[in-house]
């Protein structure tokens, strides 16, 4: 090969490196969950499941079959704040910060986990 | 342009097997001549990056939000959330092993549901009726291994109590609003106290099914504190079948891992008992069951005193002195059935009940908070808060 068939090759290949980094990392940046930032991805009784961003206080109101199930989301961590269930294991599980925690309320058919490159652990045991 | 690809093709190796179809080699019509120079140099270049391009989109989609590499699916079965992570696995794969673990664990919720009407219900009143039950070798294997782990805790694990569970009002979905059964009425179950030695299990001589009777009418059936651990072996047994190698069954907060998170072992947290967040992690080895039994877990508050489901069957109430025992073993059967005898065995009595039952990592969290530990279990622990707790290690 010639100076000029490598040349050719290395320009092929960076081209691609940089395709790629332009429209298939870089489109994927700064969604919620992406593994770039912590989010939280809900799940509630009507089956839908959606994913919030950790970094955005917020309130967030329920609904499951017994009632209201109130989320806070503050300072980069989530929690039960209150539910309508009896036996409250999804407010003792208390704030929920690194990927890989996870808390329900069974009852009222709602969770919720941490998603994101913290990951600390693959699963909860208690 | 001509030449080449015509003296290639009688020539043996790899560039001639590569232009035996004249309609996929790069020829054109007319008369030109490329530097075939070029023309590799088009080849050397385009065949890496075509393998790169492949390599990367292949990584892509597998890219899920969590966490890339792993398959992820949450679930309700057993009464419970049952949550299953699938590493190095693809979609294909992924999708049937959940299907299978899900049907595997109702199938099993159906067969053995203590409350609900259904085969273990229909069992529970031949057997109170003092009838010898024809049973299925596959519902004999359950009933023996209950009563040969019963029998080594002792009896502190006992699902011969399900008469007391009703007494207590837990075979409900939702916990019962008090108050206590009266008294009189929990003397009367331990004067009649059945255990599994009251159960008769016979294999018939085929081998393909048994019997059963029962030798005390007041027994009656509740696998709770066995049953989740059987099925969920059921279940990763049927996961190895299908050649999953790394996975984690998790059925409400109780799991067996397989394998690894490929490049790491699997991480476990452990919630705390005494309040929010999780008091340990540990990484798991190979093939192992993490199983806790929480006085949290189920439980009613009458007149300002808490009664939780775990029942002591020596006293006929719910066990005292401890909040939760976590109890590492290989099989998941076997590490339910223990992390219910300790509870009850507390504080005092889980050492010697451990060495009976053959398990060696323990840790018991009694009333007051302190933890206790063995020091197998104790070298697995990583302790989260800060400060260190304060870990009463003792061996067995």
């Amino acid at each position: 090969m010639t100076r000029a068939d490598y040349g050719v090759a290395a320009a092929t290949l960076l081209l691609l490196v940089l395709l790629y980094t332009l429209f298939w990392s870089e489109s994927r940046a700064g969604f919620p969950g992406d593994g770039r930032a912590e989010a939280a991805r809900i799940a509630t009784a009507d089956g839908r499941e959606f994913t919030l961003p950790l970094d955005h206080d917020q309130i967030l109101e329920l609904a499951g079959p017994l009632g209201t199930t109130v989320l806070e989301i503050r300072d980069g961590a989530v929690r039960f704040l209150s539910s309508p269930c009896r036996g409250k294991l999804c407010i003792h599980a208390g704030w929920l910060r690194h990927g890989g925690e996870f808390a329900a309320c069974l009852p009222n058919r709602i969770s919720v986990a941490v998603v994101g490159p913290r990951t600390l652990y693959d699963s909860i045991n208690f | 342009m001509n030449m080449p690809s015509q003296q290639n093709k009688g020539r043996p190796g790899g560039r001639a097997r590569r232009r035996r179809n004249p309609q996929l080699s790069f020829r054109p019509s007319f008369p030109v001549s490329f530097p075939v120079s070029f023309r590799q140099a088009l080849w050397r270049a385009f065949l890496p990056a075509l393998l790169a391009a492949l390599l990367l989109s292949a990584c892509g989609q597998r890219q899920a939000p969590a966490d890339p590499q792993v398959y992820q699916s949450r679930f309700l079965a057993l009464g419970t959330l049952v949550d299953v992570n699938l590493w190095g696995v693809d979609e294909d794969l992924g999708a049937r092993a959940v299907r299978v673990v899900e049907e595997e664990l109702d199938r099993f919720h159906r067969q053995w549901h203590a409350w609900r009407p259904g085969p273990l219900a229909e069992l529970n009143r031949r057997l109170a009726a003092g009838e010898t039950v024809p049973v299925s070798s596959e519902r004999l294997a359950l009933l023996r291994r209950a009563r040969d782990l019963s029998l080594r805790s002792g009896g502190l694990f006992d699902p011969a109590i399900g008469g007391l569970v009703r007494l207590w009002g837990f075979h409900n979905d939702d916990p019962p609003n008090g108050p206590p059964p009266p008294a009189a009425a929990i003397r009367d179950f331990l004067a009649r106290r059945p255990t599994m030695e009251d159960l008769v299990l016979e294999a018939a001589p085929d081998g393909a099914s048994g019997r059963v009777r029962s030798t005390n009418p007041a027994l009656q059936l509740d696998l709770g504190g066995f049953a989740k651990g059987y099925a969920v072996d059921r279940a990763v047994e049927r996961l190895l079948a299908l050649g999953v190698r790394n996975a984690i069954v998790n059925a409400g907060g109780d799991l067996r891992a397989v394998g690894s998170h490929g490049d790491r072992p699997w991480r476990i947290g452990i919630r705390d008992p005494r309040g929010p967040g999780i008091i340990a992690a540990l990484e798991t080895r190979g093939d192992e069951s993490v199983f806790t039994s929480g006085n949290y877990e189920r439980f009613f508050e009458y007149q300002g005193v808490r009664y939780h489901h775990i029942l002591d069957p020596r006293t006929g109430h719910p066990a005292a002195g401890t909040l939760s025992v976590t109890v590492i073993h290989r099989d998941a059967a076997t590490a339910d059935a223990a992390a219910t005898a300790l509870f009850v065995a507390g504080p005092q009595g889980w050492r010697q009940v451990a060495r009976q039952m053959g398990i060696e990592q323990v840790m018991l969290i009694d009333e007051d908070g302190r933890i206790h530990v063995t020091p197998s279990m104790n070298q697995r622990l990583i302790f989260q808060s800060e400060p260190l707790p304060e870990v009463i290690e003792t061996p067995l």
